[in-house]
């Protein structure tokens, strides 16, 4: 019987080895970075080339508002082209994923970019949207606005209460806060006034990433160069706007998607820098590493996902557990929705 | 009167509590601040005089009084595991006739210990033992003493989709087993299946503030009654006696967020099961349906 299982063992080595020597990376070990910055102490590469999709609560915060988490995934295109994917991605495609619209904003921003702007709908989450801004007043409203747009919104919805033209007053306060962004970067980002206490979006992203000292430190290159915590960002970001489904609500967005070039790696931060309401703001940073598996070129992609509602202050102990829990899950279904457009789309 | 969540002692949970560090080892410590969460609820509620039948006859009406108060703490111990700890006490006042083999009081002072813990991004458990005195504070003794235990998980499906199963212990009672099932379902924008043990609900968003319910309401307990109780009642076989109580509630109901971490709760409707069951000696009391109201406050910080 020894020389059978000696020869076993050889065959399984040897099987193993071929396997193992199948996945390769130029430069350094991606996955010894992933383990000095994420909650990810190890990853078994072969799991997610199979389609495996890692996460992760993200460490808990002081900030209340705050909740985080991180995936780690693969997709079988190159590293520079899943950058790019990620960088331009229409989610819009996905009916799972309950994104009403989702549009491209040119720098500078023109009125045209909003044209498709829509508050005229049976769906309920929009009738909510419509509703709040119907009942905002210059010194009060459920949305995120500055005192300025609530005045401006409560005069310009007052005159033409109608769906079309309240959409065309959102359009017109996008196109303003868009073009702010444009020229001034994350300084030109207004407050929140509207609901009491005066909420930074841009001052609530730099706490959740200060509270996670290893991910902003790897990220470094990116939240300099993009302005988030340096004076001017040097990044030509992808701009867009959204109307999304949101606990049953439609929220408004601007976003801005930075692409960095680092090493052999690639870093993006999605950056929504203007929410009207339910939540407050929400950034996704990824890192992107080349992978080689036989011939054929992959990616290594970790995510990172920091998000601030003014929901989550109250929300603690297992309901916190269960939110966590709630945003992993459609996250989860986000990323498969991407690899399912990388793979029928390459 | 114990609510259908906490239950029994045991290895279980021990065996649990022991393994869970390790099982969670590789997670973070809790940062300080974020580490603490508090729940506080109370509630009184009122049963109108239902007629009580015993072994067929009808023995007059009872009357009930409920009162109860429950605080928690949740500390974290890391970003998947956290601590529970706390107080519970109730107090069932009935108003019964005279001869009636019920007590006047039916109380429950118990501490909560427990873990809530993510075992994966999809699964969460919750384990609590509610050690404490069940009885009806005639004299008082360690015969009063029970521990009930309740283990639940839950699996997050996605935002609107939850499910549930868990195991309800109680050596005392005569069911000293019960499984535990139960689902939330936001099935529509404001339409929500919440049918979760024990309040079953039915609800409807009419907005942020308010919200609108039909459901039930499952109570029970095991309670130890005195020692002179059956002599006093001219049954002496019931002295310190095991009694189980069951009690099913239906109705409508209205839910107002008074802020953001503030809600309280009023419903009306019909309790239209109740059962006192001295079930080692086939003594079973059974009421008719009659009204009742309630009033609930919920505070998180």
């Amino acid at each position: 019987m020894a020389p059978v299982i000696q020869r076993s063992m050889v065959w399984l080595f040897a099987f193993a080895s071929l396997f193992l020597s199948s996945v390769a990376w130029a430069g350094p070990d991606p996955l010894v970075r992933l383990k000095g910055f994420s909650e990810f102490p190890s990853v078994n590469i072969q799991d997610l080339l199979k389609g495996e999709i890692l996460s992760e609560p993200g460490a808990l915060m002081d900030f209340k508002n705050g909740i985080s988490a991180q995936t780690c995934y693969a997709v079988f295109v190159p590293a520079q082209q899943a950058a790019r994917k990620l960088q331009l991605w229409n989610p819009s495609l996905h009916q799972d994923l309950k994104i009403f619209k989702f549009h491209p904003v040119n720098e500078p921003s023109a009125p045209m970019d909003f044209r498709d702007m829509s508050l005229k709908s049976n769906q309920r989450p929009i009738r909510w949207l419509l509703d709040k801004t119907r009942a905002t007043t210059p010194t009060q409203s459920d949305l995120n606005l500055s005192k300025e747009e609530a005045e401006q919104l409560a005069a310009c919805v007052k005159n033409h209460p109608d769906p079309q033209a309240v959409s065309a007053c959102w359009a017109q306060l996008l196109q303003q806060r868009a073009l702010a962004f444009e020229q001034q970067g994350f300084a030109g980002v207004a407050p929140y006034e509207t609901g009491g206490e005066t909420m930074s979006p841009v001052t609530q992203l730099r706490t959740m990433l200060r509270e996670q000292p290893a991910v902003a430190t790897e990220f470094a290159p990116m939240l300099r160069e993009s302005g988030v915590l340096g004076q001017e960002g040097k990044l030509d970001p992808f701009h867009y706007w959204g109307m999304y489904e949101a606990d049953h609500r439609a929220v408004l967005n601007l976003g801005a998607v930075y692409l960095l070039p680092v090493g052999n790696r690639y870093q993006l931060m999605d950056a929504q820098y203007y929410v009207s309401g339910v939540y407050y703001s929400f950034v996704t940073l990824y890192e992107v590493w080349p992978i080689q598996l036989g011939n054929q070129a992959a990616s290594l992609i970790w995510r990172g996902d920091f998000f601030a509602a003014p929901v989550l202050q109250f929300t603690s102990g297992f309901e916190r557990l269960a939110y966590g829990a709630v945003m992993v899950q459609e996250l989860k279904k986000a990323i498969r929705a991407f690899q399912d457009d990388v793979k029928t789309k390459p | 009167m114990t609510r259908w969540c906490p239950q029994t002692p045991g290895a279980a949970f021990l065996l649990t509590l022991l393994a869970l560090p390790f099982l969670l080892s590789n997670t973070n410590a809790a940062s300080p601040l974020m580490a603490t969460a508090q729940e506080f609820d109370a509630d009184f509620d009122y049963v109108a005089g239902a007629p009580t039948h015993l072994r067929g006859a009808n023995i007059g009406s009872v009357e009930e009084f409920n009162a109860a108060a429950r605080y928690a703490v949740s500390p974290a111990i890391t970003k998947r595991l956290l601590l529970r700890l706390g107080a519970e006490w109730q107090r069932s006042d009935l108003r019964v006739p005279d001869n009636v083999p019920l007590p006047k009081t039916l109380q429950q002072a118990s501490a909560i210990v427990g873990l809530d813990c993510q075992l994966t991004d999809q699964w969460l458990l919750r384990t609590e033992l509610d050690p404490g005195i069940y009885s009806d504070f005639k004299d008082v003794s360690w015969r009063d003493v029970n521990a009930p235990f309740l283990l639940t998980a839950a699996c997050v499906v996605d935002a609107d989709f939850q499910w549930f199963v868990g195991l309800r212990l109680n050596l005392y009672s005569q069911y000293p087993v019960w499984p535990v099932l139960g689902l939330r379902w936001k099935f529509a924008d404001e339409w929500t299946l919440n049918l979760i043990l024990p309040h079953p609900r039915l609800e409807y968003d009419v907005n942020e503030r308010l919200k609108l319910y039909l459901g039930g309401r499952v109570q029970g307990g095991t309670y130890r009654v005195s020692d002179d109780f059956g002599t006093d009642h001219g049954d002496p076989r019931l002295n310190h006696e095991l009694l189980d109580q069951y009690e099913l509630r239906v109705g409508p109901g209205v839910s107002w967020r008074l802020l953001r971490n503030m809600t309280i709760d009023l419903d009306v409707g019909y309790m239209v099961y109740r059962e006192f069951n001295f079930f080692d000696h086939h003594v079973v009391l059974r009421s008719n349906p009659a009204p009742y109201g309630q009033i609930a406050w919920h505070l998180r910080f």
